[in-house]
């Protein structure tokens, strides 16, 4: 193991359990556990929810599509920036003024049905199962690019996909929300410098955008196939719907919007999502681009290049950030794009086992298992959970290991991923939107709606998988453009042979109305006002 | 609902505040949909807008994909939430916002 790789590796994890330490939570409450006090700040909150988002399908995913295949990968890029729109317009400040703890508490609340509750929390767990077992995969090859050593007697993927899982699931169920939320955003902000300083380096060298091979062709001759293997407009339009619908379905996402104090404040935070991952994405398109000029001259200069290309071409697409970092910034850059990749993994699974800890604490075992629980033992549940979804999901990523890692694992994290926004999108999406907006909601239109959703996306998924390269292959890859819409019309036709709940007139005071919003608002502006009261007295008196 | 009846909002007012809000989100829904459907079908359909290259030797499909649809998105959401939040404070909330403007009568603009 090289120098660079000890500092890096003993960078990211003292940055990681420090800030956790730091901002652990104050007292055994599930309000404080898992939502921080609902008292988080726009700005941090949406340094969060941005870390919490950019996984490492995004951080090296996106910059390896753009090197492979120039536009078409961006649109890669650009269906997880249009994901916060959709978001924004429809879901952020309604589900934050009703919702609580959870989506499946959203869900079971507002059509007061506890099997409502029950079948979002199973779809829940499974995509929050389908995204976090990539990144735990990420993590594995991450350590085994940067160290190349095993620990313990297991090898160098098995150790990475064990550590990297168990340093976050000790961070999550230690910190609860309050120590993640501190961690995502410091995470954040590292992927971001990482970014900015080898966009810095790559224009300072005096790269222009217009000088390599045309943008609207391939590298080579061979890789035709976008980040998820789609090939033709309408495989592409189907992927960018398909996370595009994905992110108001992703629970460790829209957990989130429940730490902010009102629902104006979590659609503003959206706002500063969508700008901010925007530069990210930008960024990383960039990168992308000038991977596909920069490194066929390289190769010709370093050696060690040289094993990694063929005539020129990265054999592993998603080496294109860490051959950049090392070719500007030598070993240092390396270990910084690398420890950049590891946080971008780990600090999507600890937004995903905190949402599975919500999900499974809240909605299952104080709803269900122990309605008399005390806090400190629901809180025990959650922490529980943390642990056991970790192992669960390290375990599954040591099975899932490709024979060859190099050129397989990287489409299997894209491919994966997908597989979660789709999942999320046919069947989460479209009933928490139509709870949120149409009056005549119900029950059993949820369930049927979930269902139909979830089943049609998951067999035109598994489908894809056995099918030859085409048109249909492409659109079953990404379902959500045929699976959504037919959810939402299952949805519609038997909410309008149901009765909808006794109680939606109040929860339309609750989710469109302004009352509690005004009402914390206003607690804080006094607040303030005391304190800057108090503190003027203090100065008096001294 | 807060048992204060000064910030109480009334189901009328709510929904009244309701469909404006959902007018605002539908509308500003079809025009980011109109957007992110445009440059493909742009790409289908007009040689120029992949083959052409603006100053600096991007074509104009690459630049829309690469920065120009992030800027879209960020102003389409920077104009919802103003404006969504803007209904809000006018639509909902009766003594609350009278309160407001009252303090900004007697303090005027700083």
């Amino acid at each position: 193991m090289s120098a660079t790789a000890v500092i890096t590796l003993v960078a990211v994890f003292v940055i990681v359990l420090g800030v956790s330490f730091v901002g652990r939570p104050r007292n055994s409450s599930t309000v404080d556990f898992y939502l921080a006090g609902q008292r988080v700040g726009m700005v941090t909150n949406s340094w969060a929810i941005s870390g919490d988002y950019l996984s490492a399908a995004s951080f090296l995913g996106v910059a390896a599509a753009v090197y492979v295949s120039g536009l078409d990968g961006a649109w890669y890029a650009v269906g997880f920036a249009a994901g916060f729109v959709p978001v924004l317009l429809f879901v952020a400040a309604p589900l934050r003024r009703f919702g609580e703890f959870s989506l499946a508490d959203f869900l079971g609340r507002r059509l007061e049905s506890e099997s409502v509750r029950l079948g979002a929390a199973g779809i829940v767990q499974l995509v929050i199962l389908c995204y976090v077992i990539p990144q735990s995969v990420g993590g594995g090859i991450t350590w085994e690019l940067l160290v190349g050593h095993g620990m313990f007697g297991f090898s160098p993927y098995v150790t990475g996909v064990l550590l990297s899982t168990a340093v976050i699931a000790v961070v999550v169920s230690f910190g609860g929300m309050r120590g993640t939320t501190w961690n995502q955003a410091v995470q954040f902000l590292l992927l971001l410098a990482a970014l900015l300083w080898l966009g810095a380096m790559v224009i300072g060298d005096g790269f222009h955008v217009g000088d390599g091979a045309p943008l609207e062709t391939p590298t080579d001759g061979t890789r035709q196939a976008g980040p998820t293997g789609e090939t033709g407009q309408l495989s592409r339009i189907a992927l960018v719907v398909t996370l595009a619908l994905g992110t108001a379905g992703l629970p460790h996402v829209m957990n989130r919007y429940f730490t902010s104090p009102t629902g104006r404040a979590a659609r503003t935070t959206t706002l500063w999502v969508l700008m901010l991952i925007g530069v990210f994405y930008a960024l990383a398109v960039l990168l992308g681009t000038a991977a596909r000029d920069i490194i066929p001259e390289a190769a010709d200069e370093h050696p060690w290049l040289q094993q990694l290309t063929v005539d020129g071409v990265l054999r592993v697409p998603e080496q294109a950030l860490p051959v950049l970092g090392r070719i500007y910034g030598g070993e240092t850059g390396l270990g910084l794009i690398a420890a950049a990749a590891l946080i971008a993994a780990m600090s999507t699974v600890a937004g995903l086992l905190l949402a599975s800890a919500a999900t499974m604490g809240h909605d299952i075992y104080e709803r269900h298992l122990n309605p008399q629980a005390t806090q400190r033992q629901a809180v025990r549940a959650g922490r529980i959970t943390t642990l056991a979804a970790a192992g669960l999901a390290a375990a599954l990523a040591v099975l899932m290991r490709p024979d060859s890692s190099a050129a397989a694992t990287p489409s299997l994290v894209a491919t994966m991923v997908t597989g979660a926004f789709a999942l999320a999108g046919s069947s989460l999406s479209p009933v928490v939107v139509l709870a949120i907006w149409w009056r005549r909601m119900t029950a059993p239109a949820a369930l049927a709606g979930m269902l139909t959703g979830g089943v049609l996306a998951l067999t035109m998924f598994v489908a894809a998988g056995f099918m030859e390269p085409s048109r249909v292959q492409g659109l079953f890859s990404a379902p959500t453009l045929v699976a959504a819409p037919i959810a939402v019309a299952v949805t519609v036709a038997v909410a309008r042979r149901t009765r909808p709940p006794a109680s939606t007139d109040a929860a339309w005071l609750t989710m469109h109305g302004t009352a509690a919003d005004r009402q914390a608002e206003r607690l804080a502006r006094l607040t303030v006002q005391q304190q800057r009261e108090a503190g003027g007295r203090g100065r008096r008196e001294t | 609902m807060s048992p204060d009846p000064e910030i109480q909002d009334t189901p009328a007012e709510v929904d009244a505040a309701f469909r404006t809000l959902r007018r605002i989100a539908v509308t500003y829904f079809l025009v980011f949909l109109g957007v992110l459907v445009a440059v493909p079908v742009l790409s289908m359909t007009v040689d120029w807008w992949t083959g052409s290259r603006l100053p600096g030797g991007l074509s104009p499909a690459f630049l829309a994909a690469a920065i120009g649809l992030y800027v879209v998105f960020a102003v389409i959401g920077l104009a919802a939430a103003t404006l969504s939040s803007s209904v809000e404070s006018r639509m909902l909330g009766g003594p609350l916002s009278g309160d407001r403007d009252a303090d900004e009568t007697e303090t005027g603009p700083s």
